[in-house]
């Protein structure tokens, strides 16, 4: 079972250079919390839309927004009764008021988090990993720390697939997996042993095969893929950083 | 030209009392193909690690004599050092891949692009490897949607392809049916006729016997032969080291059909027909 979340697409978004969208996805997820305006937030959040739109991606993200309402929600309920600025009555639910203030700040809060899982939707739904680590270790990125990105989406689940394993390994021994809640919680502990000794096992053995196939040399790394011609790339990084400085003198002078 | 030069040498697991290796001491030419065999426990897998510098510089513990292993001293060495001049390949294929790639032919590659080779270069090694041990129709696939076996032949693959002048092999047909036994078997066997020196952990004891220039026997962590195939499984005390010698022997020593010419046992297929052929 392959896990990525990348979704192959013919777009321009794709095509883009992975350190410019991973440079726009931090930029734009960190310039709203320094510019704390609406308008401003709200045409980033425009943004970061239109390009999972450009990119052809946009319904993948729904299921995302859906999750994220829960919090939202909170968000808006919280702030909109409890907020310490609230003075101002806008509506009332029964006898539950809400006020102006609360309810600005949990909208500005509401747009920043969109727009924050829209930035991350850009870079994620039209990057391959092994494109995204490639650049990193190209710019200078520890080659480990590329491993350990470019790795945690697989041996996520391998491991639930031997937790699998082990869960039938255990039943066939007359454990009860299934049933009442304090059924279930008896089982976790003959289960979370043998998965965490498994676990440490195997990132044991997979370390010493790594370095016997040089992962720890000190010569300079190679890599197998062709030179990809990606859209969109220094002059538009460096671009957003200095939006991104902008942002910050901004917020010193205002 | 000796490849491995292994002199008298001890080691301890941290926290044990007793020696996993007891004073071992053996050398290996170039281009020869060395089994080691021995029941459980024997101190196989600590030897082969011992070859590959993870014993000691991974595991640690108590350490003496010496390894050397085409001219470079394991204990002075570092693993990624000796990595490039000996390949190892686990019993576990599982764990040797890098869960960091994609497909199979990404995978071969790894070693590879840690060795700084030149792209090209890389490509024309993992096409080598790959057509070598018959992978070429599954280059694409994900390396975690194979079959056991499927995973130990990329794994061998991806040590392959770093071209080591030694390779260490532990158990590598255990997920292997007889037909992708005999294709490993004979993969190695024509790396060892390129020069590559191959030293193999195996329970298939006939295999063993088949492809093996010389037999390591090992037990309770002390060599107690290392000699050709004849003349290992011909020995009368193998039942002590927990060894069954392969059926052919077995049914020769019972038969009493020795070797006019050796005095020993035959241990192939091969080698118990031409017996019979001269016989008649």
């Amino acid at each position: 079972m392959k896990m990525t979340l990348y979704v192959a697409k013919n777009s321009i978004v794709h095509k883009s250079d992975p350190i410019t969208k991973l440079t726009y996805c931090l930029v734009a997820a960190i310039v709203p919390y320094i510019i704390p305006n609406h308008l401003f937030a709200f045409v980033i959040m425009l943004l970061s839309i239109s390009l999972l739109l450009l990119g052809k991606v946009f319904r993948k993200m729904i299921p995302i927004y859906i999750l994220s309402l829960f919090l939202l929600i909170t968000i808006v309920i919280i702030q909109g009764i409890f907020h310490p600025d609230n003075v101002t009555p806008l509506f009332m639910l029964g006898p539950i008021t809400f006020y102006q203030e609360g309810l600005l700040i949990a909208s500005l809060l509401i747009i920043r988090i969109i727009n924050m899982l829209s930035a991350f939707g850009v870079v994620i739904l039209t990057t391959q990993p092994d494109d995204l680590i490639e650049a990193l270790v190209k710019k200078g990125m520890s080659p480990r720390i590329g491993y350990v990105i470019g790795s945690v989406l697989q041996i996520i689940p391998q491991m639930s697939s031997m937790v699998g394993t082990i869960m039938d390994a255990q039943r066939s021994r007359g454990l009860e997996t299934e049933g009442k809640l304090s059924t279930r919680i008896k089982a976790f502990i003959p289960l979370i042993g043998p998965v965490i000794m498994n676990s440490l096992i195997a990132t044991r053995e997979r370390s010493i095969a790594l370095e016997i196939r040089g992962f720890n040399s000190k010569r300079k790394k190679t890599f197998l893929r062709d030179e990809k011609e990606f859209l969109f790339g220094k002059p538009y990084q460096l671009l957003l950083i200095l939006c991104f400085i902008g942002a910050i003198i901004w917020r010193i002078f205002q | 030209m000796k490849k491995i030069i292994v002199d008298s040498l001890k080691y301890k697991y941290p926290g044990t009392d007793n020696l996993a290796l007891n004073d071992i001491s053996f050398e290996v030419e170039e281009g020869e193909i060395i089994g080691i065999v021995g029941k459980n426990g024997s101190g196989k897998t600590s030897l082969s690690l011992s070859l590959t510098g993870l014993i000691p510089h991974f595991f640690g513990g108590g350490y003496g004599g010496k390894v050397l292993v085409d001219g470079l001293e394991v204990r002075n060495s570092t693993v990624t050092e000796i990595s490039e001049r000996v390949g190892y390949v686990f019993d576990n294929p599982f764990s040797q891949m890098t869960a960091a790639k994609y497909t199979v032919y990404e995978e071969v590659a790894f070693g590879l692009e840690n060795m700084g080779l030149p792209r090209e270069e890389i490509k024309k090694r993992v096409d080598w490897s790959l057509q070598l041990l018959d992978l070429e129709s599954i280059k694409e696939k994900y390396p975690f949607d194979l079959s056991g076996g499927q995973m130990q032949r990329v794994a061998i693959a991806g040590v392959i392809a770093m071209k080591p002048q030694i390779l260490v092999l532990d158990e590598p047909t255990s997920q292997l049916d007889p037909e992708g036994s005999e294709e490993v078997f004979q993969v190695i066997q024509s790396l060892a006729q390129e020069g590559i020196t191959i030293l193999i952990v195996e329970h298939k004891l006939e295999k063993i016997a088949k492809f093996c220039d010389k037999i390591l026997l090992l037990h309770e962590g002390q060599l107690i032969d290392f000699n050709h195939p004849q003349e290992v499984f011909s020995r009368d005390d193998l039942k002590d080291y927990g060894i069954m010698p392969p059926v052919f022997t077995r049914v020769c020593r019972a038969l009493d059909i020795k070797n006019p010419l050796t005095g020993h046992y035959p241990v192939t297929l091969e080698e118990v027909t031409q017996l019979v052929k001269n016989h008649e």
